[in-house]
């Protein structure tokens, strides 16, 4: 049961990164691995969240840096540059519902704001649906950029086609 | 007497000669010095970070035989272009384009500034290449709407949506995505075209409300097909490259249209507050 969940979760991460993704155009024939590295990416999110209880801004961490080594891996081979796989790979990952319950404490602070009780509630929520929010889009882009760090040279010359 | 005039002549001749051979090289240089600029403004106009922008003006100016040096600031685009062969330079600011994010741009263009380098293009090749490239077809509008009306429904079950939501999210997301490439085409404001798509999905998937369902979840993620999420990932590799003007410019921008986003979606909440809580 484990695994079909895993599986799933992995299956619809696939579908959201190319529809966001295809928002963007990128070309035909990075459309297959920008649906592996999606699926991959946000199904390890969900074990380490959900099987080994890490928390969501360190979970996003570990998926967005293997998401980036694997963007530097796949896109050598369809001359693709690791910003145009890892991109659309990490949008699924983006913290919606966070960004979401941000919006509507802030809505529903200051529409309460006689009664004590109630504001400070929303205050706690804005504060910290935000501070989720602004970390993990924080970390999923540095994670990801990381390996390029590492592996410069390499991943400045992913498009080089005819290189003798 | 009469020999040194001869010869003064001829070398006057060939003076003349030189200047009119150098003008037309220099004619040249310019045209390729503009293809340069606008190469430049047009990668940063489709959403590349900035140091890959950089980096490819400068490879493809390689291959012509130039030295680039180049500034980027968000509206514009500086360049000196230094000619090797005649030790010439040429000033170029360029305005940047705002274009529709395209990461096909992206590789094939970065592809054609290796493959000048490496396969010793002229100029006409290469500007032949970039022309084919700029002007080829974006996707399908109606695939790309069902694409995106699957992958909004995909993130509310990723959001542990039911199945009912899905399906509200589904039909929101085309709703609220039709009418924001039905306005990008009148080229209205597109802080408007943001307030008014994110208040037409929510306002959709509002329908939820009404059935027992997961209506929060369908509430929160029907709006979420418009978060830029290219910017602002870019925004963070410019700033962590050491691009903070470009960076900071770009997470600026990003969140103005977050903000709109939420406007859009205040307009839903207050609509329904009372069935909300």
């Amino acid at each position: 049961m484990i695994f079909f969940d895993i599986l799933f979760d992995g299956f619809f991460a696939a579908i959201a990164a190319i529809g966001f993704g295809a928002i963007s155009d990128p070309p035909i024939r990075s459309f297959k691995f920008i649906a592996l590295l999606g699926a991959v990416g946000h199904a390890c999110r969900f074990c380490l969240m959900n099987y080994f209880q890490v928390d969501i801004a360190v979970a996003s961490f570990v998926s967005a840096l293997i998401i980036g080594f694997g963007s530097l891996w796949l896109g050598g081979k369809i001359y693709c540059p690791t910003t145009v796989l890892y991109i659309p790979a990490l949008l699924p990952m983006i913290p919606g519902k966070f960004a979401y319950n941000t919006v509507f404490a802030q809505i529903m602070f200051l529409q309460n704001m006689d009664q004590p009780i109630l504001k400070a509630k929303y205050m706690e929520m804005f504060f910290s649906n935000g501070m989720i929010t602004f970390t993990v889009i924080f970390l999923l882009a540095i994670g990801a950029t990381l390996p390029m760090f590492i592996f410069g040279k390499k991943a400045y010359s992913l498009t080089r086609r005819f290189f003798k | 007497m009469g020999i040194c005039l001869c010869n003064k002549r001829n070398g006057l001749r060939f003076h003349n000669k030189d200047i009119r051979q150098s003008m037309i090289r220099n004619e040249t240089t310019l045209q390729q010095a503009k293809f340069i600029a606008e190469y430049a403004a047009h990668l940063m106009g489709c959403g590349i970070h900035t140091s890959r922008v950089i980096r490819n003006t400068k490879r493809i100016g390689e291959a012509l035989g130039f030295d680039v040096k180049i500034s980027v600031f968000q509206k514009s685009i500086i360049l000196t272009i230094l000619d090797n062969e005649s030790q010439h330079t040429f000033s170029e600011v360029i305005e940047i384009p705002a274009l529709p994010i395209s990461f096909k741009h992206n590789s094939e263009l970065s592809a054609l500034s290796w493959e000048a380098v490496d396969s010793h293009l002229n100029f006409e090749q290469i500007n032949e290449k970039y022309t084919q490239i700029i002007s080829a077809p974006r996707m399908n509008a109606l695939l790309l709407l069902l694409l995106v009306g699957l992958a909004n429904a995909s993130f509310c079950r990723l959001f542990k949506g039911d199945w009912l939501s899905m399906l509200i999210v589904f039909i929101a997301t085309i709703a609220g995505f039709f009418v924001r490439t039905q306005l990008q085409k009148r080229h209205i404001n597109h802080y408007i075209i943001f307030i008014v798509s994110a208040f037409v999905a929510s306002l959709f998937s509002s329908a939820a409300l009404f059935f027992n369902t997961t209506s929060g979840i369908a509430l929160a993620t029907s709006v979420l097909y418009l978060i830029p999420g290219v910017p602002l990932i870019n925004g963070v590799i410019d700033i962590v490259e050491g691009h903070t003007l470009t960076g900071i410019t770009r997470l600026a921008n990003a969140l103005l249209l977050i903000v709109c986003l939420a406007i859009g979606l205040s307009f839903t909440l207050i609509l329904f507050k009372g069935s909300l809580i």
